[in-house]
């Protein structure tokens, strides 16, 4: 369906580059990254609002690369919603109705069928200006729906919106999707992506540079980045030897891992999930795990329980869930024990 | 006393001084100007017809200009091109330029041997001594309040709603029409109340192009020059007076729109 092919854009000191990308029909495709790593750009070629330097944009099989935004039948909803603040909630979603010269009767109805779908059929008359963020979504939405587009552009639609509202919009948006609107997503929350994304693509300094479906991303990241959207904090550039038939990788403060698998290369980035380490107040068994000692520096609540901070030459960060946390009162400044197995550790395919 | 406070005091006092200078000329213009004099300036035929030459003049200039200058504004605020700093110093240059010395330039273009004057003439229009000139010299020094203010205004339009119309299908003349015109409209329309003031109160230009027929501004010199203070003075505060109603007046039809709006707002909530 649409398909972006060496898409190179330059904005200042910042570039698109490389960007190859296939959505097929139907996909809720999410595009991740941080502010400024080129998302809202890539947006913006694709609607029309800019033009690529190079590459070609194909929709449906036509070349709409350097069409004119009106003629490519891309929606786009803005960040900020875009809402115009002069016109009633009614005046927004009949816009697109009266450019294309409808007639009256006609666009009553298509706004109210958009409005009730929307469910905002109540603040039709009103003004747009003390909207809450949630209607103004919607409106902003229903406006661009109303003119059937055959790829929706979202950018950031669930970042001002507060918990409750954001359910409710993921539900819908879920279920425009279900009903076969194509859709590109783009946020820099890994919630959104791992909730709505049939496939996700993490775009990093204007490059997309991991692509799949959900699982494969984050089961698999292929570099430190999209490790850390992941959640992992746990990396570690070591230096990687066998001896005596046993894998290991050394960091630079003496820190060794116990590894498996093959031996790729000399150096190598580690990765441990905080949730697959172990804490102990005493040494564990020898079980072949990886057993490391350190000294608790701090102590944090996070979403369901604590995260503790170790040093051990290097810092690593655990997870602990509230139960264990009450019964083994682990405290600042105490040396406890950490252990994990060495399939716990993935090896990243390449470095940022 | 904090020091705050003291400071405070200080920036109204300098305020208040500078408030007092403004004032304090008009208002001894009023004290002296007696009420029997004053009704019979106001009866005087040829005062009432040199201050409403002046508004009718000032405000026809002031619409016909604003048909090129709104879309110029519209072009700097969004368009990029070549020597577009050139350009914006040209549109300023009227306002830093000595009005007599705009006069001196305009008449050179309007008279029968200029440019625009020999076109007028082709069609029996003499431009110099004539309303149409006056028009010409009032909107060559006041134009660039009406561009800088639309300007402005256009500029401070979320570029961002203007690509949401494209992007909705509507043709670059309608998001001109129904977005940026009149999301830029109260900025266009204090620049057109400023054009229009500074168009009615010049004396400079216009005297050089048409001393007859006599707008107000030189009527109260030439009334000055023959006659002395007193008798400029209440053709002065009747100009004034005319002026403050036509302004109170603009002002209050541009404010109507934002009232509208906060009326539908306060009725739905």
């Amino acid at each position: 369906m649409l398909k972006l092919t060496d898409i190179n854009r330059k904005l200042g000191d910042f570039a698109l580059t490389d960007i190859n990308l296939e959505i097929p029909e139907g996909q809720y495709y999410v595009l991740l990254g941080r502010s400024g790593s080129g998302k809202t750009q890539l947006l913006e070629l694709i609607a029309g609002l800019e033009y690529p330097d190079s590459g070609t944009i194909m929709l449906d099989n036509e070349d709409i690369t350097r069409r004119r935004i009106q003629d490519r039948k891309v929606g786009i909803v803005f960040q900020d919603y875009a809402v115009f603040p002069h016109m009633t909630v009614f005046g927004n979603i009949a816009y697109p109705l009266k450019a294309r010269k409808e007639d009256k009767k006609s666009i009553a109805e298509k706004v109210e069928k958009a409005a009730t779908a929307m469910n905002i059929k109540h603040i039709l008359e009103r003004n747009t200006e003390k909207l809450s963020g949630g209607e103004l979504q919607r409106v902003a939405l229903a406006r661009t729906l109303i003119t059937s587009p055959r790829l929706l552009l979202l950018d950031e639609p669930l970042s001002s919106l507060d918990a409750s509202l954001k359910d409710d919009m993921k539900r819908l948006l879920r279920n425009l999707n279900k009903a076969g609107q194509t859709i590109i997503h783009v946020t820099h929350d890994y919630n959104d992506a791992i909730s709505l994304a049939k496939r996700v693509g993490v775009i990093h300094n204007g490059r997309i540079i991991q692509e799949g479906s959900v699982d494969e991303v984050f089961k698999n990241p292929s570099n430190r980045f999209v490790a850390r959207y992941a959640g992992i904090r746990n990396f570690f550039r070591v230096e990687i030897t066998r001896e005596k038939g046993i894998l290991s990788g050394i960091t630079k403060h003496n820190v060794m891992f116990k590894l498996e698998g093959e031996n790729r290369g000399k150096d190598g980035l580690l990765i441990i999930k905080s949730d697959s380490i172990v804490l102990t107040k005493e040494m564990p068994e020898d079980t072949g795990h990886n057993i490391i000692k350190g000294k608790i520096t701090e102590i944090i609540p996070s979403e369901f329980g604590m995260e503790i901070t170790l040093d051990a030459g290097d810092l690593f960060y655990v997870n602990i869930l509230t139960p264990v946390f009450e019964k083994l009162r682990f405290v600042e400044e105490e040396e406890v024990w950490m252990s994990f197995p060495s399939k716990a550790i993935v090896a990243l395919k390449g470095t940022v | 006393m904090s020091r705050n406070s003291i400071f405070t005091w200080i920036l109204m006092v300098l305020s208040s001084l500078v408030l007092l200078f403004i004032l304090a000329p008009l208002a001894g213009m009023f004290i002296h100007t007696g009420g029997a004099q004053f009704l019979e300036t106001i009866k005087d035929k040829e005062v009432q017809q040199s201050v409403w030459l002046t508004l009718w003049v000032s405000f026809a200039a002031t619409l016909f200009f604003a048909a090129g200058a709104i879309p110029l504004s519209w072009l700097l605020a969004r368009k990029k091109f070549p020597l577009k700093n050139v350009v914006q110093g040209i549109i300023d240059l009227p306002v830093v330029l000595p009005h007599t010395a705009a006069g001196i330039a305009l008449l050179g273009f309007i008279s029968r041997d200029g440019f625009l004057g020999k076109a007028a003439s082709s069609v029996g229009l003499d431009l110099v001594n004539h309303p149409s000139g006056i028009a010409l010299a009032m909107a060559f020094v006041s134009v660039p309040f009406l561009i800088n203010a639309a300007r402005d205004g256009f500029a401070a339009v979320p570029e961002r709603l203007e690509k949401a119309a494209l992007n909705l299908g509507a043709s670059q003349s309608k998001v001109f029409f129904t977005i940026s015109l009149p999301l830029a409209w109260r900025s266009i329309t204090t620049g057109f109340v400023m054009m229009f003031a500074r168009g009615m109160s010049e004396f400079g230009a216009v005297v050089i192009i048409a001393y007859h027929p006599m707008i107000a501004p030189v009527l109260i010199y030439e009334r000055f020059n023959s006659y002395g203070l007193n008798y400029a003075r209440p053709a002065s505060v009747f100009f004034i007076l005319v002026a403050l109603l036509f302004f109170i007046a603009l002002r209050l039809v541009s404010s109507k729109r934002k009232e509208k709006h906060i009326n539908i707002d306060a009725e739905t909530d």
